[in-house]
């Protein structure tokens, strides 16, 4: 038995073995009213904790995970499992978000498809998936159930919430939603609205599963799935996580084996190596995602727009108590660091105390997913001010 | 020799305060366990920051010559511009643009008329190197110095009220305000208000 764990559980700072729980509500009749005026329920998320709930329950760290991400952020669901949660270099004993010390909680938003409530769900009016009768969800939605977790889990303010890129727009809407339910917030890589740019590279990938003849406007659960779409619009997203850098130092122009393939028959799609690499993104991406919450999520992402409501930026700041601490990174371009320090300012112009720094890094948008040392002390660093504040 | 000692006299207990050019934030730590403040940082250099944030203060990475606009007006007790003030692109509109967030702002700066200096200049003929300033003249950041009785011109034209004053020189000993400190001050410290 022992040499089928995975070496990581055995290290101190592994979460260990993770189950991945399920928190059910919003029943009919009184189901979950959405923000276009539909109703979803009944309304189950899938979530997980690491560390320990304190008695008086003031340690807890609220982690929002992205677009394709889930409610195993750390740890390992079973010994067979070869990789850890998704941001398992943050998470765990003696880690930045430390589960000696803090309680973190990661719940799969709804419209997503790893346990929560999204279109591939079972509907239960008709019992069968949703698809595309699943109600128009906003970001704004998506905070709705986590709240409700907190509910449920007795828990009535928060130590820190956190979350990168999509994450982070969950994060800046919850302190819009519950200015005064955390005492700390980390925004990390994200913006207060898409650009136009990041909706053109979203609208892509929409386009490509679409597109497939096998979406069937969104009802193929039972039939073949729209794989092909769903997998050129994760190659899309993938090239806008990577850098031109990250991109040059790990292929290059290297082609295949070495060689280019100058024969007769021409290959359009493997010759170079970043092209091998983007297909078995796409490739491994169909096999743990659904094309329709792929539509959903993206969708709702573009449609974010923290502003929306208020007068302008600042005004929709205006009631945050948490400590913040924003973070872009100088080789993201999908969310450049302008957009972190629109943040910032309207932070700084309602006096909110505000931590900024636009990291150093060539990994571009994916960065704060990448084991970096001085990034761990600068989270460490931020949550042991959160503390001195109380 | 800088003395901080002389700016932890000049600030309340317990007030708010913006450091400029904070640096590692040791001065913010400094501050902290000496006057029990409250205190945040701003500062261009992203290592400097990384390691403040790191050591849990509230430091931004940013642009003192563009960034200090964000700020609401009077949102500090004190703004501290410690041995930054010749740095700065425009330091007259930075003096300015602090004076609208603080009531009381504290500006300490080498002096460029010390005794040293003069001396360096006359007898050398290049451009002075001091403990305090230790650059070659290419890789100098201190783009604008400028004397104590040029700084007290300034507050003049601009209707800035000298609160208090103090004076360093030779080696720590403090400078009379009576003496010559233009000639014998190697660094001085302000206390002013608008």
């Amino acid at each position: 038995m022992e040499e089928t764990i995975p070496k990581k559980l055995n290290d101190e700072g592994s979460a260990g073995i993770v189950e991945t729980l399920y928190f059910t509500f919003a029943e009919p009749p009184e189901e979950l009213v959405l923000s276009n005026g539909s109703k979803l329920g009944p309304v189950t998320i899938a979530y997980e904790t690491y560390g320990a709930l304190n008695h008086d329950k003031s340690n807890a760290i609220l982690v929002f995970h992205a677009l394709s991400g889930d409610a195993h952020a750390a740890g390992y669901n079973s010994p067979e499992d070869k990789k850890p949660g998704w941001w398992d270099i943050m998470i765990g004993p003696g880690k930045p978000f430390d589960t000696d010390k803090y309680f973190v909680i990661c719940s799969n938003i709804i419209g997503g498809c790893k346990g929560s409530t999204g279109p591939s769900s079972i509907n239960p009016a008709t019992g069968k998936p949703y698809g595309l009768s699943f109600p128009i969800i906003s970001i704004k939605d998506m905070i709705i159930p986590q709240k409700k977790l907190l509910d449920y889990l007795g828990i009535k303010t928060l130590f820190c919430i956190t979350g990168g890129s999509v994450g982070g727009m969950l994060v800046l809407q919850w302190l819009v939603s519950y200015p005064d339910l955390s005492e700390g917030a980390m925004i990390i890589a994200t913006s207060p609205n898409h650009t136009a740019q990041a909706i053109a590279f979203n609208s892509v990938g929409r386009y490509a599963i679409i597109k497939d003849p096998n979406w069937n406007n969104g009802d193929y659960y039972e039939g073949e799935k729209p794989d092909k779409g769903l997998s050129i619009a994760r190659m899309i997203g993938h090239i806008t996580y990577l850098s031109e850098e990250s991109m040059r130092r790990k292929f290059g122009r290297k082609v295949i084996d070495g060689k280019l393939s100058l024969t007769d028959i021409a290959d359009f799609t493997k010759e170079f190596e970043v092209e091998n690499y983007l297909q078995y993104q796409g490739e491994s991406f169909i096999k743990r995602f659904d094309a329709n919450s792929y539509l959903y999520i993206t969708k709702a992402i573009d449609d974010f727009d923290i502003t929306e409501g208020f007068e302008n930026l600042c005004d929709a700041l205006k009631e945050i108590k948490a400590k913040c601490f924003v973070m872009s990174f100088t080789s993201d371009w999908l969310y450049p660091k302008e957009q972190s320090m629109k943040i910032v300012k309207a932070l700084k112009i309602n006096g909110i105390e505000t931590t900024y720094t636009n990291f150093e890094s060539p990994y571009g948008h994916d960065a704060f997913l990448i084991d970096d040392a001085r990034l761990k002390r600068l989270f460490a660093g931020f949550l042991k001010s959160i503390k001195e504040r109380i | 020799m800088k003395k901080l000692g002389i700016i932890k006299n000049w600030v309340k207990e317990g007030s708010k305060i913006l450091f400029l050019g904070c640096g590692n934030g040791e001065i913010i730590k400094s501050f902290k366990s000496s006057n029990k403040i409250k205190g945040f940082g701003i500062d261009i250099d992203e290592n400097k920051v990384y390691e403040a944030i790191s050591n849990g203060l509230s430091v931004i990475q940013g642009d003192i010559n563009s960034d200090l606009t964000d700020y609401p007006k009077k949102s500090f007790d004190y703004v501290i511009a410690h041995d930054i003030i010749q740095v700065m692109t425009k330091p007259d509109v930075t003096i300015r643009q602090i004076l609208e967030l603080s009531d009381k702002i504290i500006i300490s700066f080498p002096n460029f008329a010390y005794i040293k200096i003069r001396l360096g200049i006359l007898f050398s003929g290049r451009m002075p190197k001091t403990k305090i300033l230790p650059y070659e003249w290419y890789r100098s950041p201190n783009i604008h110095l400028f004397t104590i009785k040029d700084f007290k011109d300034f507050c003049k034209k601009e209707d800035i009220q000298i609160v208090d004053q103090n004076f360093t020189g030779f080696n720590k000993k403090y400078v009379s305000k009576l003496f010559f400190p233009n000639l014998f001050s190697e660094f001085a410290y302000f206390l002013l208000k608008k």
